[in-house]
């Protein structure tokens, strides 16, 4: 009995860390810099694709690939942000406007990105074996791979929140969070601040691509699932809340695993049964306001 | 706020799966009689695209290369031989924009041939219209018991690919019971596959003396498998069977690798029998068994057949279940035209329907629309020492059958 209950609870937390990692990524391109990232999946999916790559092809460990994948699709988000979100966001007429063009431009990314995928790494299915071994937590057997991939998305949230909480450019993109417009005119300079927060998010999401390539199988269509849940997430952690995000994909996680021990069929389900309630309950989330 | 946005988003999916495919349909070809036009409607992209392009794809792309590199398909109501040329729309994986591109081609491109969508629901989908019109449909990715039952009412449709009780689960379930297996358990996908063929073990297993001790479904989504693969490994099963995809079979097998998950039998399929399986997984594939159709130890024309699909190519590409059928299908129909002499698809149905052909498998010939089983080259496969084996039927088989599966490698 209580090697099951740590089977379910720590099933929980190796998931939960992954959506954990998808979410505060798209909590700060939604929750900042206010772009609903419909792509968010794809960065993703582009992060796993560089890692399966670089494993396979040049022999470099997955872990390392870090140092790679990280900078390589952050840039490309600052990139992103810099040329298309800047110019957007300057030519909308309000905040609100500025939202659904740029949902309606993360969603032809998301074909683009897509499609360029297919061409340059093919649309079948990939993966690889990278530290699936197994260990022992109190009699519940897990994988090392899972293990490395929730410690790593711990280590990562932490250090990113610190940096939020105690740093100069933490406080400005705090800042702009709660209102961009007041926070220009106090000298942050919002279009910087901006595109950093999506080349985070971005980053963000490649680094989970990278966990999630040591776990899971990968292929060229795989971003649109998990940009939902990070939708979910973000929603159930309250918009623009770092800690809620973090939060959010543990409990998302854990309800996820402990519904598929019952039966595997209503994960899914239950993950859109707690965001209707929470739409309905607490529009704003765990940690919104 | 939230609310409206993710209202728009839902909108802007439905619009965006719905306009795209229109446009990359472009350019069409009007048919001459200088060539055969073969119209066929694909998913070049979308999550169907990974099945497409590792399935059927590269045996088209070979097969119509190999054709044209010899002048063509000599038609004799011509006089020559007429080279085939390929007008492919891509439906983006979705079953509503394939009909349509399915009609478009038999309408209004006027296609000479039609070849099939991809996946067992889009025959589902394309076999009425195709046989509505009498355009001959010859199907490569999919098969089912259900397709099957519906078969009588379609003449004009032609099913290649091998299925549970056509004549994959009665062969396994004679090898399992000759080494003496006597318990399964089975881990299925929710959905027309994995209902097919639990329903089948379901049948056939016990008919052999084997129980099913344990039965589970998963979601096409679900990520962590561990939960099902402990209760497996508890149940103490000799035979564990995942009848699922490669999204699934993937995980599956290296979290039972995780958990130290080694039963007798190790089963999983559609998955084990690509080459993207023993690329993941390398010298722990050894003793996991699937589906198969034939190795390169089949025969010389397997070989070639090999040689001419997989050879200066990665690992990932091979598929040595639906290829080889897939292949056969396609020399089948290329002969069956030639005999007729006419591009005239009544005609044609009538001899496809009714002769034997030599293809890659040997003598082939349908039996009321299915490929006949007794055509088929294998059944069963097994990964040994890096080669997806033959193992059943036993006069068919390339290796013999490794029971119990060995131990995990050592990480």
């Amino acid at each position: 009995m209580m090697v099951t209950i740590l089977d379910v609870v720590i099933a929980g937390l190796l998931l939960g860390g992954i959506y954990a990692l998808i979410a505060m990524g798209l909590s700060l391109q939604y929750g900042v810099a206010r772009v609903l990232n419909i792509s968010h999946g794809e960065f993703i999916m582009v992060g796993a694709f560089l890692t399966w790559m670089l494993y396979t092809v040049f022999g470099i460990n997955p872990l390392l690939c870090l140092v790679i994948v990280g900078p390589v699709v952050f840039i490309i988000g600052f990139i992103l942000h810099k040329t298309l979100f800047t110019r957007l966001r300057i030519s909308s007429t309000s905040s609100g406007a500025f939202e659904s063009r740029s949902l309606l431009a993360t969603f032809g990314l998301l074909f683009i990105i897509q499609n360029i995928a297919l061409i340059a790494w093919g649309a079948e299915i990939r993966g690889y074996a990278y530290l699936n071994i197994s260990v022992n937590l109190g009699g519940a057997l897990f994988g090392a791979n899972r293990l490395v991939t929730l410690g790593f998305a711990i280590a990562i949230g932490l250090a990113f929140y610190i940096f939020l909480a105690r740093t100069r450019m933490g406080k400005a993109i705090r800042a702009a969070a709660q209102d961009p417009a007041t926070a220009g005119l106090m000298g942050v300079n919002i279009n910087q601040v901006l595109a950093l927060c999506f080349g985070f998010g971005a980053s963000m999401a490649g680094i989970a691509g990278l966990l999630l390539s040591m776990c899971y199988p990968i292929n060229a269509a795989m971003g649109l699932e998990y940009t939902i849940i990070a939708i979910i997430v973000v929603v159930l952690g309250g918009l623009g809340s770092i800690p809620g995000s973090f939060i959010g994909g543990f409990i998302l996680g854990l309800v996820g695993s402990i519904v598929t021990y019952f039966e595997p069929g209503l994960a899914l389900v239950s993950y859109y049964v707690i965001f209707m309630i929470l739409l309905l309950v607490r529009p704003t989330g765990i940690l919104g306001k | 706020m939230t609310k409206k946005l993710i209202f728009s988003l839902i909108v802007l999916t439905l619009v965006a799966l719905v306009a795209l495919p229109l446009c990359s349909a472009c350019a069409p070809a009007a048919p001459a009689k200088d060539k055969i036009v073969v119209g066929m409607s694909r998913p070049l992209s979308g999550p169907m695209a990974l099945i497409g392009d590792s399935a059927f794809r590269p045996v088209y792309e070979t097969f119509v290369a190999e054709v044209n590199a010899d002048g063509g398909i000599y038609v004799a109501e011509y006089g020559k031989k007429l080279p085939i040329e390929l007008l492919i729309y891509d439906d983006k994986g979705d079953v509503g924009t394939m009909t349509r591109l399915t009609e478009k081609l038999i309408l209004e491109d006027k296609v000479d041939f039609l070849w099939p969508a991809c996946g067992t629901a889009f025959i589902f989908g394309q076999a009425p219209i195709a046989n509505k019109y009498n355009y001959i449909l010859l199907t490569a990715e999919g098969g089912a018991t259900t397709i099957r039952d519906i078969l009588p009412g379609l003449p004009y449709v032609f099913v290649s690919l091998s299925f549970s009780d056509w004549y994959q689960l009665p062969v396994l379930a004679d090898l399992l019971a000759e080494k003496g297996a006597r318990t399964a358990y089975i881990m299925y996908i929710a959905d027309l596959h994995g209902i097919e063929y639990s329903g089948v073990a379901g049948i056939e297993f016990p008919k052999r003396g084997i129980e099913i001790v344990g039965i589970k479904s998963v979601p096409p989504d679900i990520k962590d498998l561990s939960p099902i693969l402990k209760e497996a490994k508890a149940s103490n099963a000799d035979v564990f069977c995942a009848f699922a995809y490669p999204d699934q079979i993937l995980p599956a097998t290296g979290q039972s690798i995780e958990i130290g998950y080694n039963p007798k039998v190790w089963l999983g399929g559609p998955g084990v029998n690509f080459g993207f399986y023993h690329a993941a997984f390398g010298p722990a594939t050894e003793g996991i068994m699937g589906f198969t159709t034939f190795s390169r130890k089949t025969s010389p024309t397997a070989n070639e057949l090999a040689d001419k699909l997989y050879a200066g190519k990665p690992e990932e590409v091979q598929d040595w279940w639906g290829h080889p059928l897939y292949w056969a299908g396609l020399e089948f129909w290329k002969a069956a035209i030639e005999e007729a002499g006419t591009l005239d698809q009544a005609v044609i149905r009538d001899i496809m329907a009714t002769s034997t052909f030599d293809t890659i498998l040997g003598p082939t010939w349908f039996v009321s629309g299915l490929m006949a089983k007794e055509c088929h080259t294998g059944e069963i496969g097994q990964w040994q020492s890096g080669v997806f084996e033959v193992v059943g039927p036993k006069d068919k088989a390339t290796a013999e059958f490794i029971y119990p599966k060995p131990a995990w490698p050592a990480p």
